[in-house]
């Protein structure tokens, strides 16, 4: 998300610099006058990159979820008589209907349709890459029909959704230990057996947990959320710091510090980790912050030490 | 000094003591493979059986490691000793203590008595020798008045055995 901002902030910068060079190519030729005024249409803030020679450009689309979108446009040298190239993230591209009069703010507006299509579709993602345990998968493609779901004892689900009818039953493949354990054949089975219960009306992993009889992985960062009251202290094993005369207010407080590496994410209270920090000798103090490395990953990690 | 028999140290702090109580019951639920904690009232000092890994040189070998917690466990590291008789390995001496890195330099709050116990065990499985360190005499000598093994200052040069 951040990563996103940060582009975001530099290409709008870029956008001004990009919208003059425009203006001064729009008075050399009939061709950048005509993609001129046509992106002038649509927006010079949703234009995120732009080729050079005009030929090339993309946009920034906010779907009716508001899930971020980058629409990218090639014209040709007869624009527009030839219609543009459309690419985009998504699970397959719509047909461009194009006439001579036709203008780039119309590619926007079919593409937002094609987009106003696809809301199930990645409803029903969006709700799995929540709620279940994704293999390797921070930031899935948005074209991309397929998850790969944890399901326990070293089995995966490949799940392959249908675009057209994304709330039906999934195709739906076994990845386990070699040979098979007996908790993927369980799931095979079960799989086969139930299949007829999915039902349109619940969500997704409602509908396998269902079908699986057992309830599936949670993503981790999920469990941190809900289970925000119970994160225990990587260092004191206790969710809760005691009530302590030697520990003044700071009795009974919660996890306060995560190691921002994102394959360990340990949870401590600030007050364990710089008193394990103080303990040892590579740790290197500059005016209130502790310098050092997570205990559990090694990662550098910077405690504000908070005086009592 | 502290002593390793007769323990004068301070009592275990709150933090101490919470955390090794969800150690111990996190053990009995789910013990590292081919040790046994020795049940008493004791928190603060564990006795654990270990015995030897089968097809190592220590194979049906029953041992004793005793560890003592101090008052600020996990900030510090346990005391980890082997009761008489401890086991001919080219790095743990004659009265008992050993030489392994994350007993001592190496510690970090990570760890677990279940993390050490299984690092113990795979320093005597990888032996090749039953056979005391070559300053054995020169060491327990040394440590005559009752030692902690935490206070030698230990090189750590072979992470073969």
């Amino acid at each position: 998300m951040m990563m996103m901002n940060t582009c975001g902030n530099n290409l709008s910068q870029e956008c001004i610099g990009v919208r003059e060079r425009c203006e001064e190519l729009a008075k050399s030729s009939s061709f950048y006058r005509i993609v001129y005024s046509e992106i002038e249409e649509i927006g010079w803030e949703l234009l995120r990159r732009l080729g050079g020679d005009l030929t090339f450009f993309s946009f920034h689309v906010l779907d009716k979820k508001r899930r971020a979108h980058i629409l990218e446009i090639q014209l040709h040298r007869d624009y527009p008589k030839s219609p543009p190239s459309v690419s985009a993230d998504v699970p397959y591209m719509f047909t461009l209907e194009w006439s001579t009069s036709s203008r780039l703010k119309d590619v926007m507006h079919q593409f937002q349709k094609h987009l106003d299509d696809l809301q199930d579709f990645w409803s029903v993602l969006d709700d799995i890459d929540k709620s279940l345990s994704v293999v390797d998968a921070k930031q899935p493609s948005r074209a991309s029909p397929v998850r790969r779901i944890h399901a326990g004892n070293d089995c995966i689900l490949v799940i392959h959704i249908n675009f057209d009818d994304p709330k039906s039953l999934p195709e739906c493949r076994f990845i386990g230990p070699v040979p098979p354990a007996t908790h993927m054949n369980n799931l095979h089975n079960l799989w086969r057996r139930n299949s007829k219960k999915w039902s349109k009306e619940v969500s997704f992993p409602e509908n396998l947990e269902c079908i699986l009889g057992t309830e599936l992985p949670k993503p981790p960062g999920l469990q941190e959320e809900d289970d925000h009251q119970q994160i225990e202290c990587g260092i004191c094993y206790a969710q809760f710091l005691p009530t302590d005369a030697e520990l003044g207010a700071r009795s009974g407080t919660r996890t306060d510090y995560t190691c921002e590496s994102i394959s360990c994410n340990k949870s401590f209270h600030s007050l364990c980790l710089t008193d394990w920090l103080r303990s040892i000798t590579t740790t290197r103090q500059s005016s209130d912050v502790l310098f050092g490395n997570c205990p559990y990953c090694s990662d550098p990690v910077a405690v504000k030490i908070n005086n009592k | 000094m502290t002593s390793s028999s007769a323990p004068s140290r301070k009592a275990l702090s709150k933090i101490a003591t919470n955390r090794l109580q969800k150690e111990l019951v996190e053990w009995q639920m789910n013990p590292p493979t081919g040790f046994k904690h020795k049940v008493t009232d004791n928190l603060q000092r564990w006795v654990i059986e270990v015995i030897g890994a089968p097809g190592t040189l220590y194979a049906n070998d029953t041992y004793q490691l005793q560890v003592d917690f101090p008052e600020h466990y996990p900030m510090e590291s346990p005391q980890v000793i082997f009761l008489h008789p401890a086991p001919l390995h080219p790095h743990i001496y004659s009265n008992g203590h050993i030489c392994l890195d994350i007993l001592y330099d190496s510690w970090s709050p990570a760890m677990t008595v279940s993390s050490i116990c299984i690092s113990i065990l795979s320093m005597l499985s990888s032996s090749t020798e039953k056979q005391r360190p070559p300053d054995n005499d020169r060491y327990v000598k040394n440590c005559k008045n009752g030692r902690s093994p935490k206070e030698t200052r230990w090189w750590f040069h072979d992470d073969k055995v």
